[in-house]
């Protein structure tokens, strides 16, 4: 892990492609600052929205005299306000991550960085928060290309350690973001408490989720042989199994199960769930498959 | 349930089940040590096993299958090793040999109520029912002779009737002679014996034969142990008595007893005494004299062990008794062992002694001087001894005289019958004579040693003669009939000759001529040999015979009770017999097949009353042998006719071969797949 986290997390020809990509959000979202995406509520933008009729107190600016001239009526123009997005993006940073070949902790940090930087390009609020057992760490807002490199490096000192606990890292964060955004979640998922608390406070209301979860080929299709005793490497829990091919089988059939529960879950309150094995190349993800979910555009 | 099989080597097959099977848990548990391996999460994987163990209720087997495989796998291991045998019935084969022991012992009466023989005969009328068609049997009765009571055959109600017909003799069981008998009916030609017939040879006895190491056989012999390892029997197993040497009217009694059952008894003795009435000889009124109670008798078949802890608590064994009693007259004395409540064996409860009247021998001795023979002689207890020169023996001719000894002197007179002992001489009218040359010379020995003597004979018992030298002896030429006492090294020396109504001892030496007057032996031997000569027995009693025993009576006895009758009546206390008197020669008596007193009619001098006894502790031992005797063939076990099948042992651990076939099938399925 640490001699990956030295390679740079993006190069500057994938960065060169990002530009042209922005971050989408199926739900109007109010941002707090004028921004470059369209809001529902009526501003001063140059895009004009409708009209309506003058009350007394609306700014004359707005009054549109061509249409009082032949109407004798005044008309307040509206105009489309334009605002900014929020995007918040929560690395799973909780010991579970530092497994499989690549490492599912290095590649959630490409795929996030990736996010961040289209997110930080295209000027909108970029919040990066490590989650564990809590929120060890969180960036805060950024905004603008000229904080790419501080979120790099945020992201690049990421290290993976100690239990996790979805529920409460989740709750903690949605205490902390009240700011309407897009949540992406980048895990794996498996909690011994249940995805459904956590996800709970990130799902529907002011979130527009994407949850991610990221598995190893290891986790996927375990190559395990013969008597062996399963160490969590979270909370040191152990499984005491005699591998067979029943066991394999019903293995791979509970892990179709959760991700599937996890995807109803997901689906069912606005969100939009995707799986990927860090066997897939993270650019891959990035210029494909999050563009074909509606979450980059 | 016979089928059921039972371990013979179990001891160390449990031992070792002791030892490999937690050494096998423990293997199998370290083995099981499990590698530990990191993963993200166990959520999964501890659900996928719940989800097992829940929809496969043999799942928890099927993880523990390689243990399960592996302990069969040991425990047909451990079974093999303890040689389980299972039994089955053997049946007749097309040519049957049934041996049916006879003997004293299989008389014994066991818990079931029929006798040994009896047992033995019913489970060979069994055997007879197994036979097929065409099989063929043969019965074989044996004791200490073997007769066959059947000759092969097929006749199958032939069979059982001269399997029923054997009789019980109280003889000793002797196998040597049956099993001869038994290998020379089943021997075929060896180039035919692959397509001889299938044979085999049944023994039912108690296996208490006196012979088992002279045993052979080649056929295939199925032992079936008749008895009751449990019965109790007290016999008596020694016997003797003897008439005082200073008192002749006080006779002493020895006798020993012999506990055969399987735990310590007390017994009790009585000593019973019939005088033989010169009125009225032929009847027998036993009358108690003495008793004993409480001997303690400890069981025969324990070990030197546990004998020695019985003394060491004061609770050794006191089998002898010894009785004294006055008899002025002949007499018969009866031993009885009262203890009969569980005495499977009645046979040898009661022994029997003849005692003939005291007697103190008058004896002459013609000598023309002998210092050795006129002192010995002077020195026995003897009536009047008389000392005759040969002329005075001429002269006197005395009368009434029970042994006359002749040194080197041959007499002009002598009495019709006598007794006579000859020293170096011996009358040229007898049978036994001195071998002549051509000419007609006497033939002489020299420098005679001693080759071999009898020494059971009741004048030469407890003699040693073996550094005997005789310088010079006369060369006898013995009838057939005579019975040479003492063979030297060139000739016969001593020999028992009869002839008339006379006896004659001869000495073919001049004692002068030997060293034997000098040793302890010649006394003894003369004492004995007066006593012998004169009443015809040892130490003032009568021979006790075994049964089975046919004593033959010296002519000269017979003559002197039916001179010129043709027939002589034998009386047993189960019924009498007329027997035919040979014109000439010794009469044999029948065999004497059981215990108890035998008398004839009319009473024949010195054999008033012949006393058989079993006296044999082989016979009384009535624990059944468990194993074939002289270990020839197999043992069928005693509780119905089977023989064991030891062929488990090696299916069981044949059997271990696919287990561990499978168990290795499992493993690689488990661990490749």
């Amino acid at each position: 892990m640490a001699t990956q986290v030295r390679q740079p997390l993006l190069d500057s020809a994938f960065m060169a492609r990002l530009d042209q990509i922005d971050i989408l959000s199926r739900k109007i979202l109010a941002g707090k600052m004028k921004g470059e995406r369209r809001s529902k509520r009526r501003g001063q933008s140059v895009e004009f929205a409708d009209y309506r009729n003058y009350v007394i107190g609306d700014d004359l600016r707005f009054i549109d005299w061509n249409i009082y001239a032949r109407l004798d009526r005044l008309f307040l123009k509206l105009f489309l306000e334009e605002e900014d997005l929020s995007l918040h993006i929560l690395i799973d940073t909780s010991k579970s991550m530092d497994y499989g070949n690549p490492s599912k902790g290095r590649y959630i940090q490409q795929v996030a960085a990736a996010l961040g930087y289209i997110g930080l390009v295209n000027y909108n609020r970029v919040s990066i928060s490590a989650i564990a057992d809590g929120v060890p760490a969180t960036t805060g807002a950024m905004r603008g290309r000229t904080r790419v490199g501080q979120m790099l490096d945020f992201i690049s000192n990421l290290e993976p350690a100690g239990p996790g606990n979805l529920a409460e890292a989740c709750r903690r964060f949605a205490l902390a973001n009240r700011t309407r955004g897009v949540c992406v979640v980048l895990s794996d998922f498996f909690d011994k408490n249940g995805f459904e608390n956590g996800l709970r406070y990130v799902a529907g209301g002011r979130y527009d989720l994407f949850a991610i979860q990221v598995l190893s080929p290891q986790e996927i299709d375990p190559d395990l042989q013969g008597d062996l005793k399963l160490v969590d490497v979270e909370d040191a829990d152990m499984a005491e199994v005699s591998i067979t091919q029943p066991l394999l089988k019903k293995y791979k059939n509970n892990l179709n199960a959760y991700c599937l529960s996890l995807k109803e879950f997901i689906t069912r309150r606005g969100g939009t769930y995707l799986f990927t094995s860090t066997s897939v190349p993270f650019d891959t993800l990035v210029l494909n498959y999050l563009r074909e979910r509606g979450l980059l555009g | 349930m016979y089928w059921l099989p039972t371990f013979s080597n179990w001891a160390p097959a449990a031992i070792a089940a002791g030892v490999a099977i937690p050494s096998l848990l423990l293997l199998y548990f370290l083995k099981l040590r499990r590698r530990e391996m990191q993963v993200p999460s166990t959520i999964l994987w501890k659900k996928a096993v719940q989800d097992l163990q829940v929809n496969s209720p043999f799942q928890r087997l099927r993880r523990n299958l390689l243990l399960l495989l592996q302990m069969l796998i040991l425990a047909a291991l451990l079974l093999a090793l303890s040689n389980p045998i299972t039994f089955y019935k053997p049946g007749a084969t097309d040519n049957t040999v049934i041996l049916i022991d006879r003997s004293a012992s299989m008389n014994a009466r066991d818990a079931g109520g029929l006798t040994r023989l009896e047992e033995a005969k019913r489970r060979a009328i069994e055997l007879i029912d197994t036979m097929g068609r065409g099989a063929r049997a043969m019965v074989i009765a044996f004791d200490d002779s073997a007769e066959t009571v059947q000759p092969f055959s097929s006749d199958l109600p032939a069979l059982k009737q001269a399997i029923s017909a054997i009789q019980p003799t109280d003889r000793p069981s002797r196998l040597k002679l049956a099993y001869q008998l038994a290998d020379a009916q089943m021997n075929v030609n060896p180039d035919e014996v692959a397509s001889a017939p299938t044979q085999r040879i049944f023994l039912y006895s108690d296996g208490r034969a006196s012979d088992q190491s002279e045993l052979s056989l080649r056929g295939d012999l199925r032992y079936e142990p008749i008895g009751d390892a449990k019965s109790k029997n007290i016999g008596i197993v020694a016997f003797s008595a003897r008439r005082n040497y200073d008192r002749p009217t006080e006779v002493q009694i020895f006798a020993r007893l012999a506990n055969f059952g399987p735990e310590p008894v007390e017994a009790d003795v009585q000593l019973s005494v019939s005088t033989i009435d010169a009125d009225a000889p032929a009847v027998d009124k036993f009358e108690v004299r003495q008793a004993r109670s409480s001997l303690r008798l400890l069981p025969e078949r324990w070990t030197e062990k546990q004998r020695e802890d019985a003394d060491a608590l004061g609770r050794g064994a006191s089998n002898s008794v010894e009785f004294t009693l006055e008899l002025a007259t002949a007499g018969v004395i009866k031993l009885e062992q009262m203890n009969r409540a569980d005495d499977v064996l009645s046979q040898d409860d009661t022994a029997l002694v003849v005692v003939p009247p005291p007697k103190v021998l008058s004896v002459a001795l013609v000598t023309d001087g002998n210092y050795f023979l006129e002192r010995a002689v002077s020195s026995l207890n003897l009536q009047k001894p008389q000392v005759f020169a040969p002329a005075d023996w001429e002269l006197k001719r005395p009368a009434d005289v029970d042994v006359i000894l002749f040194d080197r002197y041959v007499p002009k007179y002598m009495p019709v019958s006598g007794n006579y002992i000859w020293f170096g001489a011996l009358p040229g009218d007898l049978q036994i004579k001195q071998s002549k040359d051509a000419q007609g010379r006497g033939q002489f020995l020299t420098d005679v040693e001693i080759l071999d003597w009898k020494r059971d004979h009741a004048m030469l018992r407890h003699l040693s003669l073996g550094k005997l030298f005789v310088a010079e002896a006369l060369q006898l030429d013995v009838p057939l009939q005579s019975e040479i006492l003492i063979e030297g090294t060139a000739g016969p020396l001593l020999v028992m000759h009869r002839e008339n109504r006379s006896t004659h001892l001869v000495c073919a030496f001049d004692v002068l001529q030997s060293n034997w007057p000098l040793r302890v032996s010649f006394p003894l031997f003369l004492h004995n040999a007066l006593q012998y000569v004169a009443i015809g027995a040892d130490l003032n009693v009568r021979e006790s015979f075994r049964p089975g025993a046919t004593p033959k009576i010296p002519r000269t006895n017979l003559d002197r009770a039916v001179d010129g009758a043709r027939e002589i009546t034998l009386i047993t206390s189960s019924g009498s017999r007329r027997l035919p008197i040979p014109a000439a020669g010794d009469f044999a008596v029948p065999s004497m097949n059981q215990v108890g007193l035998y008398r004839f009619d009319p009473i024949v001098p010195q054999y008033e009353r012949l006393a058989v006894n079993l006296l044999d502790e082989n016979e009384s031992n009535t624990f059944p042998l468990e194993k074939s005797p002289g270990d020839i063939g197999q043992t069928v076990k005693s509780d119905g006719g089977r023989s064991p099948l030891q062929l488990w042992w090696w299916i069981l651990a044949c059997g271990g071969v696919p287990l561990l076939m499978i168990e290795w099938w499992v493993y690689t399925r488990r661990v490749h797949s």
